[in-house]
């Protein structure tokens, strides 16, 4: 249904990837069963040793010998494997870059012709009258006001002036002059207020 | 009578209900039975979350020297899980879908539910996503043993195909088959 959709094909890239994935993997295993055989030969190897059958003992690290060279073999084979695999994953990611590029070439350049050099020009051009004829309005707008209105605000200029003149003249207080000898110490005199002050204190903590 | 709980050598804390007698022996009410049970359900599952077992036997009540010897026997007390009882734990356990009888058609071995298919799915797509292997082929092998242990090491393939089913449905599976094996391909999703 919806969600099958957004899930790409099978294509036969992607079984031939994961065939040779399987295959890496039973090498993987086969690896692990040769591992096993070779403790298990040693084992045996040891067995004989100890009830002093040498030439057992012998053929057991023998054939542990061939096993190894197996064991070789199989790791220079898995690493062709895993090789290849990386190769194959690795060109399937540059084919997608390839293909994202491409893409991005053709929006690049259906913009570009939307976007031809006289069709820009003839953009600016137009954009350009249209800013003078914004401008015309504006300065159409601005000087709209007529002479009455004009007279009227000066009136209110004046009234508002008259105003502020008469508040300054009302209320005239009379600031002291500047004293115009330097203030003489006299030492008794701060004794008194303090007193005072405490006796306020008093009376209102009572 | 005092029970205490016990670290087993594997680090895991087993309960202080483990060190009483009865606990081991089938109980013959059926209500008190269902309590006991659930809380073998509840240890059995926390140590196999504990030691990543996947697998559970009625085998492993009759043989020493298992996976499950920590938990299915104590010698402390000198008791054991009798053969029996366990199968009748597993059978409950399948009954609650914590458990499914693997491969079906048999009660002698069950694969446990410590976590679900469904959470399964979520960790397999949640490691898909942190190793950077969206979009690409991958096969079973390689998700169950892989060259760096991840929680899905060693995962039953029969659980983790359940998980890919459940990705599937979302449309974040998809299943590749050749003549030689399977192999899934995991997606982004919406």
């Amino acid at each position: 249904m919806g969600a099958n959709q957004s899930i790409p094909k099978i294509t036969p890239q992607d079984r031939a990837i994961l065939d040779l994935k399987l295959q890496r993997d039973k090498l993987k295993q086969y690896q692990k069963k040769i591992q096993v055989v070779l403790e298990r030969e040693q084992a045996i190897a040891k067995a004989h040793l100890a009830t002093g059958q040498k030439d057992r003992a012998v053929i057991a690290l023998r054939r542990r010998k061939y096993q190894q060279s197996l064991l070789l073999k199989t790791d220079g084979q898995l690493e062709t494997l895993e090789e290849l695999v990386s190769t194959i994953e690795f060109s399937l990611v540059e084919v997608s870059v390839l293909h994202g590029l491409k893409q991005g070439n053709e929006v690049l350049k259906e913009i570009h012709k939307e976007m031809n050099i006289e069709s820009v020009e003839k953009l600016m051009d137009e954009t350009q009258e249209a800013r003078e004829y914004q401008r015309e309005i504006g300065e159409l707008l601005a000087n709209n006001l007529t002479a009455d209105e004009e007279d009227a605000v000066q009136d209110e200029l004046m009234q508002l002036q008259a105003e502020v003149l008469r508040e300054e003249s009302a209320d005239g207080v009379e600031l002291p002059s500047v004293p115009t000898h330097e203030p003489i110490a006299v030492e008794n005199t701060p004794a008194v207020p303090a007193r005072e002050e405490t006796r306020e204190r008093v009376a209102l903590a009572a | 009578m005092s029970f205490s709980t016990f670290t087993t050598p594997t680090g895991f804390l087993l309960p202080s209900v483990h060190s009483a007698p009865p606990f081991f022996t089938q109980q013959p009410y059926p209500g008190t039975n269902a309590t006991v049970t659930e809380q073998w359900i509840t240890l059995i599952l926390a140590y196999a979350r504990h030691r990543k077992l996947f697998v559970l036997r009625v085998e492993d009540a009759e043989i020493t020297d298992n996976d499950w010897q920590e938990v299915v026997r104590n010698e402390r007390i000198n008791r054991k899980l009798l053969p029996s009882y366990l199968s009748s734990i597993i059978a409950t356990m399948v009954s609650k879908n914590l458990a499914t009888y693997d491969p079906p058609g048999q009660t002698r071995s069950a694969l446990l539910y410590w976590r679900l298919p469904e959470e399964w799915a979520e960790v397999l797509h949640g490691w898909a996503i942190s190793t950077g292997q969206l979009n690409t082929i991958l096969t079973f092998y390689e998700i169950a043993d892989p060259p760096i242990p991840s929680p899905l090491s060693n995962i039953p393939i029969n659980l983790l195909r359940k998980a890919i089913a459940v990705l599937a449905k979302t449309g974040r599976s998809q299943l590749i088959a050749v003549a030689d094996g399977e192999g899934v391909r995991l997606f982004q999703g919406k």
